[in-house]
Order: C-alpha cells, then structure tokens, then sequence
C-alpha cells in the first residue's frame, strides 16, 4: 500500500493539475476573506470563525478527488495504472489516502493564509479577532473536513468514470441540490455530505441555522460513513469494470 | 507449464462475443506472432490475459497464474496495450517514475529503459509535445521496466516510423535471445513476419492456426507445385509413393513437398504426359488471407 500512496503522491506532484487548484483556491478565499475583513463591520469570534471556514477548498479538493479517479479514464491511463496496481481495492484505497493527504495540504495552505490575512485586517481596524487557541481549533476542523472531501471525491470517480459527469454531478449536488433540500427539508438534509456535515464539524452553522445541523462528533462519524460507502460502491464498480 | 496459457477463453460485450473458445500456449525463448484482421479479438485476449478484462469463461495465465495473483507483475510481465495513453501534462521520466514507483522498480530503471528505447534526450518534455514514434517508445520503456520475462505487445509498431520497426524487431529478437517469452499482436502480417518464431493466427474471435510461422502459414512442406496431366491418378500416385503430398482440384494436381522439376521428373520416369506444370507460389501473406478470410 504504501508504495501505491507513494506513486499516487508522486502523480498529484507531477502534473499542474495540482497547483493550479491550490492557486484558484487561495485567490478566491484570499479575495472573500479580504473583502469580507475589510468592509463588514459586524464582527463577533462566532463569525471571524465563520469567515476563516469561508473558503472554496471544499469545492475545489472534492474536484481533484474525483478527477484524480475518473481522470484515470479520460486520459485512458488507467491501463496502466491497473497493469502496475492489479489490485483495484488497494489501487482505489492508496488514492483514498493521497487526495486525503492533498485535500489538507491545500486546507492547510488556504486556511493559513486567509487567517494571517483576516487577523491583520481585522486587527487594523480594531476588530475582534481570534486567539491562538480557537485559530488552531478552526484549522484543525478545516483540515479533517478537506481530508473527508478528498476522498468522497475520489470515491465518486471511482462510481462516476465518466469525469465530467462526475464533476457535474458534485456541482449540481453541492450548489443546488443540498441547499435546495437544506431549506425544504433539513430533517433528512442534514445527513448530506457536501455542505450540511462540513459545516456541522466545522462548527459554524451560518448559512443554514434553522436547518438544525448535527453537532460536530456525530457528523464526523456520519462524514466518514459516507466516504466508507462511497468507496465500497467505487471499489465494487471499479473491479467488476473492463477495462477497455 | 507454459509462461502463457490460453484455455477455452470466451469474452462477450453486451451480447457480442469478442473472442470463442481460444486456446494456444506461448513458449518461451521465442517471439510469438499473434495475428488476425482488426477486430479479431487480439486486444481482448491480451487485456484478458493481462487481467484487464473479466473473461466470461475459460482462463488466460502466466505460468499457471492470473496476472493479478502474480507476486510482482510488472517483474514478470512486462505489457503494451494498443490504447496505452500517459498524462499529456507529465513528462516521459515522470511517467516512468510512477510507474517505477508503483511496481516496485529501482529508479535506475528508468534511466536504463530511457537509453533503451532512445528517449533519453526528451525525458523531461511534457508527453502532450511528443510525436506518436515516441510516445510508441515511451510506453515499450514501460514495459521494459521491470526487466520482465514475459512481453506481451499489442500492436507495438504502432507510430513507429521504418527504422522505428526495425528497432523494435531487434529488440524483440534479443529479448526472445535471453530466454525470454514474447508475444506480439499485429494486423499487418509483414511488419512481425520476418521477426516471429511462432504464430497464432485468429479471426472472428476465434483461433484460426497455431504453431511455427512456416508451419502455419505454408512454406513448412518446402516448395509446391500445381500439375496438369493426361492421367492425374497416376501421377498421384507417383508423387504421393515418392513422399510428396497431393490434392486434386478439379483438372489440377496441387503438390506440396515438390517443386515444378521434381513432379517433372517423376512424369518423365513415370512416362506420364502433363498438359501444364508451374510452380506454386503462395505468399505467407496470401496463406495469412486464406486463414483469416475462412469461415469459422
């Protein structure tokens, strides 16, 4: 396994695929964080936590997973991906693992920069800002989340072999489905993974507070839950699949 | 127990059967020629012995053992599919770095197969810059990289330019020199004729011939003939009391085992007169026709 973990690092590191959504990633939060910082003036530590969840890593680390899988299909590498890792379960785990790897490498990376840049912009304007304690706090919640969205993603390429189907899939899902069944009906929405569990281990029930969510271990559990399904039913698809 | 067993494998598509009941060995020390028109089911054999397709029966193994239940399978087989794509955006040494990785592979490797294959001067150019001959080159190097004793190659002169083949033909020769098991897919007869031991020849997904190139596709009986004759019985005769294997077609005797002079001279002891005596010239690609064009 660990070989495996090592080639499927080694190929996130070879192609700019990687950099390049660590890059979007930190100029888009950096831009919501700065604004934000520097124009609203109704600060409390509950919403400077809010804005330091603020960011697009969810969005953007769910992407590298599922393209990290179903990219093996549309760059037709997944020949010899599987001629070198004839296992697929184990295939399938090792990317698990490595987007879990990337997904906080790109957290820790956004999240660092959007709090040094939200504190001193806060600060300058005699603001609340947080202590060293809650930023931990709230780095160490952005990091387990961006390690879960990691691998739901890569679990959903391994369903979805169809790459842009996929892609499109987790869209539409997180940006219209979740928030519309969120307001219709948030008794059976809060279980979903894409935004209501996140933000219920992140801690930071903002956009959705009568929703209800979970608290945070529950959602942690149910979080992992969804990616342990998700894997089964991609490592079930991905060994019954010919791949032709 | 031969490094490549094909036995009674069967694969159908949705309703469509790819490949029937085949059945052949590849030996080793040998280079094996796997023929048959596009659409044979020669990539559906290969990526089933190769574990990449979940036959619908019968078994495909190397020395009695799927490829996925091999202890170290890219050591002991070393594979080249038709389709074989990289990553546009990673290089040529990258590639192979990951697969090296992957398969357990010292890093040396990679610079070795890099020589070997002549990609050392391009290795650290994005494969989306690189032309068909050497992307060709790129996925044999990965092939090579375990240092494997089984090849199997499906369609590998694929984007190689003449000398390109040529290469390859040595390579594949010394490779069956050291002892090793080699077995070539190809749809063009005369780009592996002159470099295959042995051939097997499928069509319509299902085996056609099997064993050395000579003995498949003619020449093995030594030169042929086709004979008229006042009285073709006797001649038949003749030739066949003298060793020589005849059919007759018609009005035509048809020799094999004796060329044009021989059957001559045996109507001429035999005080036989013939109406028509030529040499019978049939091409190995014409026998490679004659195969894969039978109904099956």
């Amino acid at each position: 396994m660990s070989v495996l973990l090592r080639a499927e690092l080694l190929k996130l590191r070879t192609t700019r695929t990687f950099v390049a959504l660590v890059g979007a990633s930190l100029a888009l939060s950096l831009l919501v964080v700065g604004l934000t910082s520097a124009i609203s003036d109704e600060f409390t530590e509950q919403r400077v936590r809010e804005l330091f969840t603020a960011d697009f890593t969810g969005l953007f680390i769910t992407l590298l997973g599922v393209m990290g899988m179903a990219g093996e299909w549309r760059h037709r590498t997944i020949t010899s991906t599987v001629l070198a890792a004839p296992d697929r379960t184990r295939l399938l785990a090792a990317k698990v693992i490595a987007y879990a790897v990337a997904g906080m490498v790109l957290s820790l990376v956004v999240t660092v920069s959007i709090m040094v840049l939200g504190t001193v912009i806060l600060s300058a304007r005699d603001l609340p800002t947080l202590g060293g304690g809650d930023l931990a706090d709230v780095l160490w919640r952005n990091l387990v989340v961006a390690a879960l969205f990691g691998a739901l993603g890569v679990g959903v390429g391994g369903l979805v072999r169809n790459q842009v189907v996929a892609i499109v899939g987790v869209l539409i899902v997180g940006f219209a489905l979740e928030p519309a069944l969120l307001a219709v009906v948030p008794d059976v929405a809060r279980y979903l993974p894409l935004i209501a569990l996140p933000t219920s281990i992140q801690d930071v029930d903002v956009t959705f507070p009568e929703a209800g969510l979970l608290d945070p271990l529950p959602a942690l559990g149910l979080m992992l839950v969804w990616v342990a399904a998700l894997f089964a039913a991609g490592a079930a698809a991905l060994r019954r699949r010919d791949v032709v | 127990m031969a490094p490549v067993e094909i036995r009674g494998l069967s694969k159908r598509f949705r309703g469509v059967t790819a490949v029937r009941d085949l059945t052949f060995d590849v030996r080793p020390g040998r280079v094996t020629g796997f023929l048959g028109p596009n659409g044979a089911g020669k990539s559906t054999t290969l990526r089933a012995l190769l574990g990449l397709v979940r036959p619908t029966s019968g078994s495909a193994t190397f020395d009695g053992r799927p490829y996925d239940a091999l202890e170290h399978p890219s050591a002991e087989v070393g594979a080249l599919l038709e389709d074989t794509a990289f990553h546009p955006g990673r290089t040529g040494r990258d590639h192979l770095r990951v697969l090296a990785l992957a398969g357990r592979h010292p890093d040396r490797r990679v610079d070795e197969v890099l020589e070997l294959v002549g990609l050392e001067g391009a290795d650290r150019r994005r494969v989306k810059g690189y032309s068909m001959g050497m992307r060709q080159r790129l996925a044999i190097a990965a092939a090579l990289l375990g240092d494997p004793k089984v090849l199997v190659l499906d369609e590998p002169t694929n984007g190689l330019d003449p000398p390109g083949i040529a290469w390859l033909r040595g390579l594949l020769r010394a490779q069956a020199g050291e002892g090793r098991t080699v077995l070539v897919s190809s749809h063009l007869l005369a780009e592996v004729a002159q470099s295959v031991d042995d051939v097997v020849v499928i069509a319509g997904g299902e085996l056609r011939g099997h064993g050395p190139l000579a003995d498949v596709l003619g020449g093995g009986d030594g030169p042929g003939a086709v004979a008229r004759a006042k009285d073709p019985a006797r001649l038949a005769e003749a030739l066949q009391r003298r060793g020589h294997r005849v059919h007759r077609d018609g009005d035509e005797l048809h020799v094999h085992g004796a060329g044009a002079e021989t059957v001559g001279e045996v109507a001429a002891e035999e005080r036989l007169v013939l109406h028509a005596l030529a040499p019978r010239s049939r091409s190995l690609e014409a026998a490679f026709f004659a195969l894969t064009e039978a109904d099956g």
